[in-house]
């Protein structure tokens, strides 16, 4: 068990690096190569940090989904870790998807915070991560703790796209169109560049992202096999 | 309905409650399941019920799979708990017609009326159940099983509750229940009582079976078995 | 035994044991009141912003009440091991679910026939002709509400600290709804009809329909022990 566990290791370990590497080279381009936007300066550069912080704090949520649908399917303790683990690291991506836009926000808008679409859907998101997380850590019963949590994370990503069509409803319909444009396809009338710095900023923050899950995901298998243990050993 | 309990195994979690238990259930038997307390007799009682899923291992109830139980199966089995299972803001006629309708058993009211009467709560029929003694509550849990006709009985613990009569009455009935092919398991620690109607004993242990024969006279396996985890000896 | 009617034999059980005590349902209203009396002195309305603000007010009040309404909501089954005992028999776990969101509607409803109206009164808004529109957009979200509010205090049953934990995964996912109903009610309030605002009933229509058959299929993993 232990060499299959220090090739395991030596994988992580190969994906650690090149998350290291993918990010390093990502700011570069980010910070350098590209050149700064037309219309909002050198600060639009944290978009690089931000687009990709979001996309992976929704895929984050979609593992939670994932892993909750499979467990209460066929109830392997594995499915269960990897929900729990999608939603700790979750939470940071979206964590930090709102504090890179409230950065961004402050120079451009004058407010460290706006209630705009995109802000308000990740504060919502993080919301339900929240909840999620609380869920888990107050109900005593392990199995039940996971059931609970499993169905929550259904329930939450079906929720997402009526949520979704709701505030932008909200938000479009009452205002005039913020600055971040939900319509507007990064793609579009963008110097190749910046597209460039984007994707290899998408890149090294997935790298990061599936590095620091298989961290917490070991984490998780850890913990249950002490528990296995303890069994083994309790009243045998 | 035949029962089979195959390396059934229970843990709440640290803790075994139950390890590789095997056990076979024939038509018409009366089974009594003894063990001192924390043996795992309660929780072998709810395994068999499908109220909680066994951490490993499996329950078949005339070949199907009982643990993702389908409802028919659930059906079939009971559970008498003695002054549970009952709504406290209903009186005892609504608490009747309602597990019988659920049940999908006869509910009519001339039913009803004559499961009451045979339990001794004719003439509390109106009453709710809030008001009736733990005695009175067991007598109401006995009519409904009456009514309801499971071919699996379990019960935990009933002796408690009940006076002469009603130890008399659920006798009574559990032995009609045996005589028309019903199975019935019945965990105590009214030894001496449970035997008397019990024609099996099983021994649970530290969460492990450690006793399962029919009964005989004499029986010195038992007195030995049983002897071995109360200190002062056979009843 | 069908789902629907073994959701309608526990409906009727549910509310003869409320008709018996009725604890959940006068304190809800008495509650959902008080609530009116709170924002009364909170925001200090003149005529002209109240039907600008009522539908916000209403709603609000009925989501606090509400979830009063939903930490009761499995309140009996707990007397006496009555949910083994419902867990025991053949039901169908879809129809707990439906049985107890029906319960809870049927609850919120009550509540709301007597509310609104009281808004009416206390708040002096005119339009009385456009109740009808009101209840109708009213009586949508809180299908939404009592669809996730039942699943989500069945999941917290055995959890620590409840009364708090289930406002908190509850709301973020009642969203939609809270935006919806609000913005039905103000195009009913300003314009007299739906018109504009007709995609979000439709959002409405939609979430509950989702919601309710996702509770149905999933109940059967929520409840097991």
């Amino acid at each position: 068990m232990a060499k299959q566990h220090r090739g395991v290791n030596k994988r992580k370990g190969i994906l650690g690096a090149l998350a290291l590497v993918a990010v390093a080279v990502g700011l570069y381009w980010s910070l350098i190569v590209a050149p700064p936007d037309a219309y909002q300066g050198e600060v639009q550069r944290i978009m690089y940090l931000h687009l990709p912080s979001i996309l992976i704090a929704y895929l984050s949520y979609f593992l939670v989904f994932v892993g909750s649908g499979l467990y209460l399917w066929k109830r392997e303790k594995r499915d269960d870790i990897l929900a729990h683990a999608a939603a700790e690291i979750g939470v940071l991506f979206t964590a930090l998807t709102i504090i890179e836009g409230s950065i961004w926000g402050r120079p451009t808008w004058g407010v460290w915070w706006t209630w705009d679409a995109r802000l308000t859907l990740t504060a919502i998101l993080l919301l339900i991560y929240v909840g999620y997380l609380m869920l888990r850590s107050l109900i005593e019963d392990e199995q039940r703790a996971a059931t609970a949590a499993a169905v929550l994370g259904i329930i939450g990503f079906l929720d997402i796209p009526l949520i979704h069509m709701s505030v932008y409803w909200w938000r479009t319909l009452h205002q005039p169109p913020s600055i971040l444009r939900p319509d507007k396809l990064p793609w579009e009338n963008v110097h190749p560049s910046m597209l460039t710095a984007l994707t290899i900023s998408f890149i090294g923050f997935l790298l990061l992202y599936f590095y620091l899950l298989s961290l917490r995901y070991r984490v998780g298998e850890m913990r249950q096999q002490i528990k296995a243990l303890r069994l083994e050993r309790g009243t045998g | 309905m035949r029962v089979t309990a195959n390396k059934l195994a229970k843990a709440y979690g640290f803790l075994w409650a139950l390890r590789e238990l095997n056990l076979e259930l024939t038509p018409g038997e009366c089974v009594a399941l003894l063990g001192p307390n924390g043996a795992g007799k309660t929780t072998l009682l709810k395994l068999l019920a499908g109220l909680i899923p066994p951490t490993s291992g499996q329950i078949r109830l005339d070949g199907e799979d009982f643990s993702r139980g389908a409802a028919a199966l659930r059906a079939r089995v009971g559970l008498l708990e003695p002054a549970g299972h009952l709504y406290e803001n209903l009186t005892v006629r609504e608490n009747l017609a309602f597990f019988t309708r659920l049940y999908d058993r006869n509910s009519a009211a001339p039913a009803i009326d004559a499961a009451l009467a045979h339990v001794g709560l004719g003439r509390r029929a109106g009453d709710y159940v809030a008001n009736l003694s733990s005695g009175m509550k067991c007598r109401l849990s006995i009519a409904k099983w009456l009514l309801l006709q499971p071919e699996l009985l379990l019960l935990d613990e009933p002796y408690g509750v009940l006076d002469g009569s009603g130890v008399d009455l659920l006798e009574d009935f559990l032995r009609d229940q045996c005589a028309k092919g019903s199975i019935v398991v019945m965990a105590s620690h009214h030894v001496s009582r449970v035997l008397g109607l019990c024609e099996r004993a099983v021994i649970l242990s530290q969460g492990r079976l450690t006793f399962n024969e029919t009964k005989r006279q004499p029986w010195p396996s038992f007195d030995q078995a049983f002897s071995e985890f109360l200190p002062h000896g056979g009843a | 035994m069908t789902l629907l009617r073994q959701a309608y034999l526990l409906l009727c059980k549910d509310l003869l044991l409320e008709l018996r005590r009725r604890d959940s349902l006068l304190t809800m209203f008495f509650f959902g009141t008080l609530l009116l009396f709170v924002f009364h002195f909170s925001f200090d309305l003149v005529p002209e912003r109240v039907a600008e603000m009522a539908p916000a007010l209403l709603w609000l009040a009925f989501l606090f009440t509400g979830t009063l309404g939903l930490a009761q909501l499995f309140q009996a089954e707990r007397e006496n091991h009555c949910f083994d005992a419902l867990l025991l028999s053949p039901l169908d776990r879809g129809a707990l679910f439906l049985a107890k969101t029906g319960f809870n509607l049927i609850l919120m409803v009550l509540v709301e026939i007597v509310v609104i109206p009281l808004f009416w009164i206390l708040f002096n808004v005119r339009s009385w002709n456009l109740l009808p529109q009101v209840f109708l957009v009213t009586l949508l979200g809180t299908v939404g509400f009592c669809v996730l509010g039942t699943l989500m205090s069945a999941i917290t049953l055995r959890a620590r600290a409840r009364e708090l934990l289930l406002p908190l995964v509850l709301f973020p996912l009642m969203i939609p709804v809270i935006l919806a109903t609000i913005r039905c009610m103000e195009e009913v309030l300003r314009t007299g009809q739906i018109g504009d605002a007709m995609h979000w009933l439709r959002l409405l229509l939609g979430f509950d329909v989702i919601f309710m058959t996702a509770g149905v299929l999933i109940f059967d993993w929520v409840i097991e022990n």
